[in-house]
């Protein structure tokens, strides 16, 4: 292979600026003794001048613009995630003592009828594990769910990677997503599986609706509404803007072993006070 | 992660919004799906852990982003791309004093290097526009695409050969009333 051969082989190299040292040395000396290898050279770096001022021409519209800098405002959006996945936390945190509680006193009467929420949570439970209600997006990642939610709903969904962070054994797994109807408007729907038992997680804004119903129990200031609907454990409860409601027909030897699994953690200092006394 | 870092982190990712919307359109190419994988894009990086200082390679950190979320919401879709008639606008200072009709064939000339990248298939528009239109170095692109920066140099190879096919034609009709000095 010729010299030139070889430096027509690097020119391109050198337009995009991928050549160091020798090698730039090298071609540029080529270039200055070589008219024919230069003529090639003027074509290219023209041909790529023509499509590196003549590509860029997108400017994002104002209303994204507009979108995006709200989204990036640090105050508002620091604060507000926080608040989001902090109650997501809790949840995952409280989620087996909770449902063990509701187990142990399935069979005790109601303290009073379930709210609508409960009832559309339960309805929408059954629903999913008929295989009436198909997941919109399948995921077992809290990210991509958490994100898949945005400018679907008019709230913000985080779900944690709680599990994952605690180094702990998973005791749950996420399996997807959906969209479900609630008052004329989209509520959140994740789909969990636990010890291959479905569970659902329902969420929607707190001004759309407040948990109410069942026999209510309060624990580290938040306020849970307990209903056996259906042979279903729904609990609901509020929080930071947001209403979830959060369904399931584990067993209660199975919570139990969640119990055991929470308590072997650092989340023990935690968990102890809310037990079920 | 303080305040005074996410409002830095926000600064400096808003100066890529432009960018990362025509990203967005050569992905997507469809305008209201750009307009959400941009934000889908800033979501998912104002919620990650592993945020690169401001002035490390923050571009290609949110373009490895949105790419990676554009491949999820194709897996999670049914329909395949639609196409759309964009917007192709004047670009930021291109207000010139220059005579019209100068203004004009160039206009019509940045049009006709639009249509032909746009008429590339996905993966070479793709390659083309992050070497030529977001500047982008090979190692940078292999990230981005998540490939060897061998295959990047093939593939943007072969991207540019087409793209040359395709241009030439057109830009010698538009270059013939210019000045010398456009035909440099």
């Amino acid at each position: 292979m010729s010299q030139c051969d070889d430096i027509r082989e690097w020119l391109t190299l050198y337009l995009d600026d991928e050549l160091r040292g020798d090698e730039r040395v090298t071609v540029e000396s080529h270039l200055a003794e070589c008219e024919s290898c230069a003529a090639v050279f003027s074509r290219e770096r023209s041909f790529l001048k023509t499509v590196r001022e003549g590509g860029k021409l997108y400017v994002a519209p104002p209303e994204l613009r507009a979108k995006v800098q709200q989204m990036l405002r640090p105050s508002r959006r620091s604060r507000f995630s926080w608040m989001v996945a902090a109650a997501a936390v809790l949840l995952v945190l409280l989620l087996p003592v909770i449902v063990w509680r509701v187990v142990k006193q399935g069979n005790q009467p109601e303290k009073g009828p379930a709210g609508s929420f409960a009832l559309m949570a339960a309805e929408t439970h059954l629903r999913h594990v008929r295989g009436q209600l198909p997941l919109e997006m399948e995921s077992m990642s809290p990210q991509d769910i958490s994100s898949w939610f945005v400018n679907k709903v008019n709230f913000s969904v985080k779900l944690p990677n709680y599990q994952e962070s605690s180094g702990q054994e998973k005791l749950y797994v996420l399996e997807g997503a959906r969209l479900v109807n609630f008052q004329n408007d989209y509520a959140a729907y994740v789909a969990y599986q636990m010890k291959e038992r479905p569970i659902s997680l329902v969420i929607t804004s707190a001004s759309a609706v407040e948990p109410t119903g069942g026999e209510v129990i309060a624990a580290r200031g938040l306020v849970f509404h307990y209903n056996a609907i259906d042979g279903l454990k729904v609990l609901t409860w509020k929080d930071r803007g947001l209403t979830y409601a959060l369904v399931s027909d584990l067993e209660e030897r199975g919570q139990q072993s969640c119990i055991v699994c929470h308590e072997g953690t650092k989340d023990r200092d935690f968990i102890e006070p809310l037990k079920p006394h | 992660m303080t305040t005074d870092n996410d409002a830095g982190f926000g600064q400096a990712a808003m100066e890529y919004i432009d960018s990362l919307y025509g990203y967005a359109l050569t992905l997507t190419r469809d305008a209201t799906e750009a307009d959400d994988l941009v934000q889908e894009t800033y979501v998912r990086a104002t919620g990650a852990g592993n945020r690169p200082d401001p002035d490390s390679n923050l571009k290609g950190w949110l373009f490895v982003i949105m790419r990676n979320a554009w491949l999820n919401q194709l897996r999670h879709k049914n329909s395949g791309p639609h196409f759309v008639e964009l917007d192709l606008g004047e670009p930021p200072g291109a207000a010139t004093q220059e005579n019209p009709h100068v203004v004009y064939l160039r206009k019509l000339e940045r049009q006709q290097v639009r249509d032909a990248i746009e008429s590339l298939p996905h993966a070479y528009r793709e390659i083309v526009v992050l070497r030529d239109i977001e500047g982008f170095t090979y190692q940078e692109i292999a990230t981005v695409l998540d490939c060897p920066a061998g295959t990047v140099m093939s593939r943007l190879g072969r991207a540019r050969e087409k793209l040359r096919q395709r241009l030439q034609p057109r830009i010698r009709r538009v270059d013939y009333g210019l000045t010398k000095e456009g035909r440099s």
